[in-house]
């Protein structure tokens, strides 16, 4: 599909992109089309942060980081992309960044804290024995370790696709990188994780 | 049919087929060939594992003041900023060329009257001591004295001293 879309043209935008359309009224000063595209990319921005540094606090102050700069460039937003595009490229620029100044390092050492807070669901309707939590604790600690050793640029490639169900071409604009790059980065992104967790099945 | 592993697409296709994204057509037909091929039945199940063990991992909810937080924010860093720069521009929209002018005159004013000021004070002095030579003194001494005997001279010559 063609992401481009012309600014001025109100029809087409939607046609392509709804969340397009709702950023130009942002633009023009609607604070409510705002809160639309918060609602609905919020946990997703938050999610995908949280699996790049692998700490919730810092995702989450991440996530705000990207939603202001959202907010601050209203003024000069052009659609020349899908809006989720532009999104994460914004927060995966913040991720590196984040992950690259070391700003999370600290935070790493806790990540024992953060794995013990399961999902609710985990605890709520069939709760799970103490077995089958430190079973499930065992597991999602390889998960995470896998990813986190993963390369930068192949650990965002891999989140953008597997959680964010985002294709090739979309997340070689998010990197910034052509589609034939992104697919050779996926795939041996992918090897090493089969060498890590196929035992895992 | 060709094992998938041999052509060039054959990665993108086996991930298609692990992750249930290849149409049906295609699945059905590559099917067999995963049953019967031990490279690409070892990378599918491989792969398999690793869609599994990704969807364990999930994600901690978002704190409940996620929003309230950011709105603070956005009052605080966005409004803050707005409120000093839209009258600025405003007032660059409507008086843009002149005021960029007048702008412009001032510091190049400003720069050129403020050039002599800016030779450090230490130096000026140290310029001052080293004119100062002991020969030029020597000299200036003796052009004192040559006055003083000229000036002697002169009162011993006058008709009042002769009185």
């Amino acid at each position: 599909m063609d992401e481009r879309v012309k600014t001025g043209m109100g029809g087409a935008v939607a046609a392509l992109d709804l969340d397009a359309e709702l950023m130009l009224r942002v633009k023009e000063g609607d604070g409510a089309s705002f809160g639309v595209l918060l609602n609905k990319h919020r946990a997703s921005v938050v999610h995908f942060l949280y699996r790049m540094v692998q700490n919730h606090a810092v995702a989450e102050e991440l996530a705000q980081e990207v939603f202001l700069r959202v907010y601050r460039s209203r003024g000069t937003y052009e659609p020349t992309a899908k809006f989720t595009t532009w999104l994460f490229r914004i927060a995966t620029h913040l991720a590196l960044n984040s992950l690259r100044d070391g700003r999370n390092e600290k935070s790493q050492e806790r990540l024992d804290d953060d794995s013990g807070d399961l999902p609710a669901r985990q605890v709520s309707d069939n709760r799970p024995t103490i077995e089958a939590r430190m079973v499930y604790q065992v597991r999602l600690e390889e998960v995470r370790k896998a990813i986190a050793t993963l390369p930068e640029k192949q650990r965002a490639a891999v989140l953008m696709h597997k959680y964010e169900e985002m294709e090739y071409s979309q997340i070689a604009r998010v990197l910034n990188c052509s589609e034939s790059a992104i697919k050779s980065l996926l795939f041996r992104a992918y090897e090493t994780l089969r060498a890590r967790l196929a035992h895992m099945a | 049919m060709k094992c998938p592993l041999e052509i060039r697409e054959g990665t993108e296709i086996l991930l298609a087929y692990s992750s249930g994204d290849l149409d049906g057509e295609r699945s059905a037909r590559l099917a067999p060939h995963v049953e019967n091929c031990p490279a690409c039945r070892e990378f599918v199940t491989g792969q398999r594992a690793v869609w599994e063990a990704l969807d364990e991992w999930e994600a901690l909810p978002v704190s409940v003041d996620f929003d309230r937080r950011l709105y603070r924010r956005i009052a605080e860093q966005v409004s803050w900023w707005e409120t000093v720069a839209r009258p600025l521009r405003s007032a660059l929209v409507r008086r843009g060329l002149p005021i960029a002018a007048a702008a412009a005159l001032t510091i190049t004013a400003g720069l050129l009257l403020d050039r002599p000021s800016a030779v450090p004070v230490a130096a000026r002095h140290e310029s001052a001591q080293v004119e100062l030579q002991p020969d030029q003194v020597e000299r200036a001494l003796d052009q004192m004295e040559t006055l003083r005997q000229f000036t002697h001279l002169l009162h011993t010559d006058s008709p009042d001293s002769q009185m």
